[in-house]
C-alpha cells in the first residue's frame, strides 16, 4: 500500500515568504513536494475561509507564512494576520484538529533554509498524524 | 427535483398575486429588487432560469411574515428553500457574510471522523453523564471566538441555560461531539450536508438515551422539530428553555435583580423561529413578567407581527439588512426600555452588529443593551451568572 | 456571458524546468482543462519568439485569458503582462504558474515534480477564469508643496523646492521663522555663528519668488490625499499691518509693558508689542494679545501713537487661507524636556542651574547678558558643571539618546574656557562624538583643561558640608573611572535636557493622519530605507520632529524630504494602481471596520446620496487586503485578489 503523502497548502506573502521560497529554488534547496504555494500580497490578506476551504477540500496541513513584523511592506500586516489566526486557531481546535496541522510562520526573504525546514517538519509530523480528520472520508 | 416539482409540492400555484406578502416583507420594504410575489411569479411563468440565477433568491429571511398572513396559505419560505437547493446545484449561493466561514464550519462539522473539543465552556457547570434531559448547545462554542468582539457571548447563553436547568433540579447531558443542527445549510440550499448533520445528531442522541432535548436556540429547536422528521427518526420531546421555565415558574425563586445588571425596563424581540415558525409567544413573556422589578413594554410590532432581526443564514447580509435592524432597534428604543431582550443568539448577534460603528464620523446612535432572556433569568436566580 | 478562451504555455527554460518536469505531459494535461483552447510547450517563453507564440495566439485564436507556467512571477510576470498588452489583451487577464523556483529546482523525482506542475497549472487556469480586466488610472495633481514649520529644516526644504521653481507655502506658528537654530550661539564643531549661517537662508526665504511665507499662522484642517490636499490655514492677527510695518522697533521701545521673552528663554524681556529677535523674518512687529493692556483693559495704545508708519491696527482679524497642495513636508521641530521634572538637579529652585538653550542665549553676543557668562548676581562663575543626559537615556523619562548634547556640552566647555577663567567639569556617561570633526573637537576640548568626570550626577545641592562648599552648588556624582563618590562645588550648573517630541505633536499627527513612535516623535515609513516618508502618501517628515538630530543631519533630511515631495509632484499626475480595494455598496453596512484597520487611511465611511457607505481613496490604497478580511459582509474586496479568485486556487489545488 502506498505511503500516506500529506497535502499541504501554504499561503505565502509576495514580499517575504514567497520570495524566500523562490530563493530556496535558486539555491536548489530541496524539500518535500507535498506543499502547494498560494501567493497572497500580504499575510494580512489571508482570510479564514481560505484555510477552512483548504481543510474542507482535503488538505492535511495549512501553513500561513509572511513577513516578520518589522519587514512588512504594508507596515502591520503580520499583526493583523496574527489577530485573525488566533481566532481561527481556537475554532479549528474546537473541530478537533491537531495543533500541527495549522501553522503560522514568519519567514523573511533571507530565510529560505527555514522555509524548507518548516516544510520538512510539517510533512514529517503530518505523516505521523495521518490524514486530516476533517476530510470527507478518512478511512479508505 | 426540478422547478415544476417544487411548485407542485409547495402548491404555490394557489398564489393570487395579491401582493400582501410584499407589503408585509421586511426585506421588500428596504430592497426594491426583492418581492416574494415577483419571485414566485417568475417561477410560475416559466422564468425559472432567471430566478435561479438571481442573487435576490437568497435575500428571503424565511421570517414567515408573508406566509403567516397569505390568503392562499402559500409557504413562500419553503418554496425558496427548495429553489435554493436547485440553485446551489448550479453553483449559486448568494453573497455569504463573514466570507462564508460560518457555513464552512458547519460543513466541516458534518465530516465523519471529527472528534471535537467543544466542551471547554462547561467549566464549573453541573452536568451529568447520563440524564433524561439533553441540552443542545449547537454552534454556540464556535460563535464565541467569532463574535466576542461585538460583545456577544454565545457561550454565556449556554452556561446560563445550564444554570437555569440546575435551578430546576436538572443536570442535563451535553454531548461532546454534537454537530450543528444544520439550519443555515438547509436554508441556503445544501440539503445533502444537512442530511449528514441530521443523521449524526440523531444517531448520537439515540445512543445517549435522552428523552427530552432543551434548546436555547430557536433555530436548532425549529430544525429538530420541523425539518429533522423528514430525514431522520428522533423520538424525543423537544422544548425551548423558556417553555420549560414557563411550566415550572412556581418552583423558581426569582428575585429583583442582583449583580451588576441593573435592569428595570425591557422590551422583547420575538425570534422568527420561536414565534411565527413554532407559535411560541407567551412563555418568554410570562417569565419576564415573573421577575419582580422588571417592566415589559411591547414594541410597536410584537408577537406575530414582530419584525425579523434582518439576516438569515449569514446570506445576502448587506445595507438592507442594516436598515431592517435600525428600523427594529428604533422601535425598541421608542419603548423607553433600557434592555432589548432576545431569545435567540442570532438575533443578539445581528442587533449588536448593527451597533458597531468604528468610523471616525459616527452614524445614527442606536446603541442599546441587548441581552438574552436566559441571562436575564440566570441573573434573577441569584448567584454567579455569566455575561 | 463571454466565452472564456484560455491559452496555456509551459516553458522548458532550457533544462531548468524540462530537466525535471515532463513539460510535454504538462502541456497535454493543460489542453484537457476546461476553457483551454490551446496548450503549448516551448524552450524559452520569455524570449521574443516565446512571447510571439502568445501574441499570435491572442490574435489568431481570440484568446481572452493566458497562463504561462515557467519561472517565478516575481521574475517575468511583467514581461508576459506586457506581451499580452501588446497583443491587445488586458494585462490582468494573465496568470503565472511557478514551476521552476517552486517545483523543478526544489524537487528531484520526475514523476512527483510533474504531478505538482500539473496541479499548479490547473490552479492557474482555474484562477485566470475569474480574473477581471483592470486599468491603471491617473489623476491630475496640484504641483504646490506645503512645508509646516519654519525652522532650519523647513527653511532648507522650502528653498530646495522653490529653487526647483515649484510654489511652496511655508507655514510657521511663531511670529518669525528660524526656530531653535535662531536661538543658538555657535554651532559645533566648527563654532560657526548660528545666526550668521541662518540669516542668509531666512532672507532668501523671505524674498524668494516661489515661496509664500505664512508666519504667525497655524494649520486648522487638512483634507484630501496625495496630489490633492486641501489645507485650511489660520493667519493669526498681529494687529500690525505687515505691508506698512518697517520693523523699526520703536513700538517695542515705547511699550510700557514688558514680559519674559520666549526667544531669550526667560533670561530677558520683550515688549508686549515686539519683534522676536534682531534678524527676524518677517521683520515686523506683533502684538501679544494675551498680555496687551489695550485688549485686556481697553487702555494704552502707546505703540499706535509712536508708530510713524501708521502700521498698528487693533481691528485686524485672523485671516483664513485655503491652500491646495500636492505634497506636504512636516518640519515642526522638537520640544525641550522640562528639567524641573528631575527635582534632584534643582532646576527652577536654584538660581544658577540653567538648561543648554538658556546658556546659548547667555553666550550669544546679542543676548540678554551681552555675551557674558554671568551668574544671577552678576558675577562671573569660577566653576561650572555641565551635566549630560538630563532626561535622556533614562528609563524614567526618555529611553533614547538625544544625540546632540555631548557635542554642545563640549562646545559650552570650550566657550566657558574662552569667555571666562572658570574650571569646567563635564559629568558624562559616554562621549558620543560620531560626526565629522566631532572626535577632533573632543580632543581639542580635552586639551583645554576641561575636567571630565565619568558619572551621572545624582544630585545638585546647596547644602555645604565644608568651608569650600559655602555659597556653591555641589554636584554629587560617582567618578566611575576612579571609583568613589565626589562632591564637586561649582558656581553654575548647565543641564543638557533631552530633546523630546513637541507638546502639540499629537495634534499635528492627527491633523495630517500620520503615526507617532512610542517615543513620541513622528513615525517614518521605514527606519532604514525610507526615513523621511510616512505611512500617509504625500506627507513627509524631516528634522527633529522625526527624532533628535544636529543641524547637518537636519539639513540633509530636509533636502531628502524636498526631493521626495518633488518626486510626487514632478510627474504631473498621480498613478493609481488598479489592484486595490473596492466596495460593493449594496453589501456595505458602514460599520467602519475597514476604516479602523487601515494603516494608510484609504477607506472612509462617508455619506453618499443619503446613505452611509465606505469609500476607498484609490490614491492611498496599497491593496494589502486587511480591510477585506475584517469586512463582515464581504462588501470589501481587493481587485485581482478577490476571495473568489483565491478560493478557486485552493479548490483547484486540492480537488485531484
Amino acid at each position: 500500500m502506498a505511503e500516506f503523502e500529506p497535502k499541504i497548502i501554504a499561503f505565502c506573502c509576495n514580499w517575504c515568504t514567497y520570495a524566500a521560497a523562490d530563493i530556496a529554488g535558486t539555491s536548489r534547496i530541496h524539500y518535500p513536494a507535498n506543499v502547494r504555494i498560494v501567493r497572497v500580497m500580504c499575510s494580512g490578506m489571508v482570510d479564514p475561509i481560505y484555510v477552512l476551504k483548504a481543510f474542507e477540500m482535503g488538505a492535511d496541513g495549512v501553513l500561513v507564512a509572511g513577513c516578520h513584523e518589522i519587514d512588512c511592506h504594508y507596515l502591520n500586516g503580520p499583526l493583523k494576520c496574527d489577530a485573525m489566526f488566533e481566532k481561527l486557531k481556537r475554532v479549528v481546535n474546537m473541530l478537533g484538529l491537531e495543533d500541527e496541522r495549522l501553522r503560522r510562520e514568519m519567514i523573511s526573504t533571507s530565510e529560505s533554509p527555514i522555509f524548507a525546514q518548516v516544510i520538512e517538519e510539517m510533512v514529517e509530523q503530518l505523516k505521523k498524524l495521518g490524514p486530516s480528520p476533517l476530510r470527507e472520508r478518512v478511512k479508505v | 427535483m426540478n422547478l415544476e416539482d417544487i411548485i407542485k409540492e409547495t402548491k404555490t400555484y394557489y398564489c393570487l398575486e395579491c401582493g400582501k406578502c410584499t407589503s408585509l416583507c421586511p426585506v421588500s420594504r428596504h430592497n426594491s429588487n426583492f418581492s416574494p410575489r415577483l419571485m414566485l411569479e417568475r417561477a410560475l411563468m416559466g422564468f425559472g432560469d432567471e430566478l435561479i440565477h438571481d442573487r435576490e433568491l437568497f435575500s428571503c429571511l424565511a421570517c414567515y411574515a408573508c406566509s403567516d398572513l397569505c390568503p392562499s396559505d402559500v409557504d413562500y419560505p419553503v418554496f425558496t428553500q427548495k429553489v435554493r437547493n436547485l440553485a446551489s446545484g448550479q453553483g449559486e449561493h448568494g453573497d455569504c457574510a463573514h466570507s462564508g466561514t460560518l457555513l464552512s464550519l458547519m460543513r466541516l462539522m458534518s465530516r465523519p471522523d471529527i472528534k471535537q473539543r467543544r466542551l471547554d465552556w462547561l467549566d464549573g457547570c453541573h452536568t451529568s453523564e447520563k440524564s433524561e434531559v439533553l441540552y443542545f448547545a449547537g454552534c454556540a462554542p464556535y460563535f464565541q471566538p467569532i463574535f466576542e468582539d461585538i460583545e456577544v457571548s454565545p457561550v454565556s447563553i449556554a452556561r446560563n441555560s445550564i444554570k437555569i436547568l440546575n435551578a430546576l433540579g436538572i443536570e442535563p447531558m451535553v454531548l461532546p461531539n454534537e454537530r450543528c443542527c444544520g439550519h443555515d445549510l438547509l436554508w441556503t440550499g445544501d440539503v445533502e450536508t444537512f442530511k449528514k448533520l441530521a443523521q449524526f445528531n440523531a444517531q448520537m442522541i439515540k445512543e445517549s438515551g435522552a428523552k427530552k432535548i432543551v434548546f436555547s436556540c430557536p433555530e436548532g429547536y425549529r430544525t429538530f422539530k420541523i425539518d429533522y422528521p423528514r430525514y431522520v427518526e428522533l423520538d424525543c420531546e423537544l422544548m425551548h428553555i423558556t417553555e420549560l421555565l414557563a411550566q415550572n415558574l412556581s418552583t423558581l425563586s426569582l428575585k429583583a435583580k442582583r449583580s451588576n445588571l441593573e435592569v428595570k425596563r425591557v422590551t422583547y424581540q420575538d425570534p422568527c423561529r420561536l414565534g411565527r415558525h413554532l407559535g411560541i409567544y407567551e412563555p418568554p413573556r410570562e417569565i419576564i413578567k415573573a421577575i419582580p422589578g422588571i417592566k415589559l413594554t411591547e414594541m410597536e410590532h410584537s408577537g406575530a407581527e414582530s419584525i425579523c432581526c434582518g439576516t438569515s443564514a449569514w446570506t445576502n447580509c448587506g445595507s438592507y439588512s442594516k436598515q431592517i435592524r435600525e428600523e427594529r432597534l428604533l422601535e425598541a428604543r421608542a419603548t423607553g426600555a433600557e434592555v432589548l431582550v432576545t431569545a435567540c443568539p442570532k438575533c443578539q448577534i445581528h442587533f449588536k452588529c448593527a451597533m458597531v460603528d468604528k468610523g471616525a464620523e459616527k452614524g445614527t446612535d442606536i446603541e442599546m443593551k441587548v441581552m438574552d432572556i436566559v441571562t436575564l433569568i440566570a441573573d434573577a436566580l441569584g448567584g454567579k451568572s455569566s455575561e | 456571458m463571454e466565452e472564456i478562451k484560455t491559452g496555456v504555455y509551459i516553458c522548458h527554460c532550457g533544462l531548468n524546468i524540462a530537466g525535471t518536469v515532463n513539460v510535454e505531459e504538462v502541456a497535454r494535461y493543460a489542453g484537457t482543462l476546461p476553457n483551454v483552447v490551446v496548450a503549448r510547450d516551448y524552450r524559452y517563453m520569455c524570449s521574443d519568439p516565446g512571447q510571439a507564440l502568445i501574441k499570435d495566439d491572442i490574435k489568431n485564436l481570440g484568446l481572452n485569458r493566458v497562463v504561462v507556467a515557467s519561472c517565478s512571477p516575481r521574475m517575468h510576470e511583467p514581461t508576459f503582462r506586457r506581451a499580452c498588452q501588446d497583443a491587445g489583451l488586458n494585462p490582468y487577464l494573465f496568470e503565472h504558474a511557478n514551476i521552476r523556483e517552486h517545483c523543478s529546482w526544489v524537487h528531484d523525482d520526475r514523476q512527483i515534480a510533474t504531478e505538482k506542475a500539473k496541479d499548479l497549472v490547473r490552479a492557474a487556469v482555474r484562477r485566470v477564469f475569474y480574473n477581471e480586466p483592470l486599468e491603471i488610472k491617473e489623476r491630475p495633481l496640484n504641483p504646490n508643496v506645503l512645508v509646516v514649520g519654519g525652522g532650519i529644516a523647513g527653511i532648507q526644504a522650502a528653498l530646495d523646492i522653490a529653487n526647483g521653481e515649484h510654489r511652496v507655502y511655508l507655514v510657521e506658528k511663531e511670529a518669525a521663522i528660524g526656530g531653535h537654530m535662531a536661538q543658538l550661539d555657535r554651532t559645533f564643531p566648527t563654532l560657526d555663528c548660528s545666526e550668521c549661517i541662518l540669516t542668509p537662508k531666512m532672507t532668501e526665504v523671505g524674498q524668494h519668488p516661489f515661496i509664500t511665507l505664512l508666519a504667525y499662522s497655524e494649520i486648522e484642517e487638512v483634507a484630501g490625499s496625495v496630489g490633492n490636499f486641501k489645507v485650511r490655514v489660520r493667519k493669526k492677527a498681529r494687529y500690525v499691518d505687515e505691508e506698512k510695518c518697517t520693523g523699526c522697533g520703536v513700538c517695542e521701545e515705547k511699550c510700557p509693558w514688558k514680559v519674559d521673552s520666549e526667544y531669550e528663554m526667560g533670561l530677558g524681556k520683550r515688549g508686549v508689542i515686539y519683534v522676536p529677535f534682531a534678524q527676524a523674518i518677517p521683520h515686523v512687529a506683533t502684538i501679544d494679545k494675551e498680555h496687551c493692556v489695550y485688549f485686556l483693559k481697553g487702555k494704552c495704545r502707546a505703540c499706535e501713537k509712536f508708530c510713524d508708519a501708521k502700521a498698528i491696527d487693533f481691528e485686524q482679524q485672523d485671516e483664513i487661507i485655503e491652500l491646495e497642495v500636492g505634497s506636504i513636508i512636516l518640519t515642526t521641530g522638537y520640544g525641550l524636556f522640562d528639567a524641573g521634572r528631575i527635582p534632584q538637579y534643582g532646576y527652577g529652585r536654584y538660581d544658577n542651574v540653567l538648561t543648554g538653550l538658556e546658556f546659548e542665549r547667555m553666550t550669544c553676543a546679542g543676548g540678554p547678558t551681552g555675551g557674558k557668562v554671568l551668574l544671577k548676581d552678576g558675577r562671573q562663575p569660577e566653576s561650572v558643571a555641565i551635566i549630560h543626559c538630563v532626561g535622556s537615556r533614562d528609563e524614567n523619562y526618555h529611553e533614547y539618546c538625544s544625540r546632540v548634547c555631548c557635542m554642545y556640552a563640549l562646545k559650552y566647555a570650550h566657550l566657558i574656557k574662552e569667555l571666562t577663567k572658570a574650571e569646567v567639569y563635564q559629568m558624562y556617561i559616554d562621549m558620543r562624538c560620531f560626526g565629522e570633526g566631532f572626535e577632533e573637537f573632543y580632543r581639542r576640548v580635552c586639551d583645554e583643561g576641561v575636567n571630565f568626570i565619568r558619572g551621572k550626577v545624582a544630585k545638585v545641592t546647596d547644602v555645604a558640608l565644608t568651608e569650600g562648599e559655602q555659597g556653591k552648588l555641589i554636584a554629587i556624582v560617582e567618578d566611575t573611572l576612579l571609583g568613589g563618590i565626589v562632591r564637586v562645588p561649582v558656581d553654575m550648573v548647565i543641564l543638557c535636557p533631552a530633546l523630546e517630541a513637541r507638546s502639540d505633536a499629537e495634534n499635528v499627527a492627527k491633523l495630517f493622519t500620520i503615526n507617532r513612535r512610542a517615543d513620541g516623535f513622528f513615525m517614518e515609513k521605514h527606519v532604514k530605507l525610507d526615513p523621511v516618508a510616512t505611512a500617509t502618501d504625500g506627507v513627509f517628515i524631516a528634522g527633529c520632529c522625526e527624532g533628535p538630530k544636529d543641524i547637518p543631519d537636519t539639513v540633509a533630511q530636509a533636502s531628502a524630504a524636498a526631493a521626495k515631495a518633488l518626486s510626487v509632484i514632478s510627474r504631473g499626475r498621480i498613478v493609481i494602481e488598479p489592484t486595490i480595494a473596492q466596495v460593493n455598496e449594496a453589501l456595505c453596512q458602514a460599520c467602519g471596520r475597514c476604516e479602523e484597520i487601515c494603516d494608510f487611511h484609504a477607506p472612509k465611511v462617508i455619506s453618499k446620496d443619503g446613505l452611509r457607505v465606505s469609500s476607498v481613496d484609490a490614491a492611498l490604497c496599497k491593496g494589502c487586503g486587511a480591510c477585506a478580511v475584517v469586512c463582515p459582509t464581504g462588501a470589501m474586496s481587493i481587485r485581482h485578489s478577490t476571495r473568489e479568485q483565491i478560493n478557486s486556487m485552493v479548490e483547484a489545488l486540492l480537488e485531484v
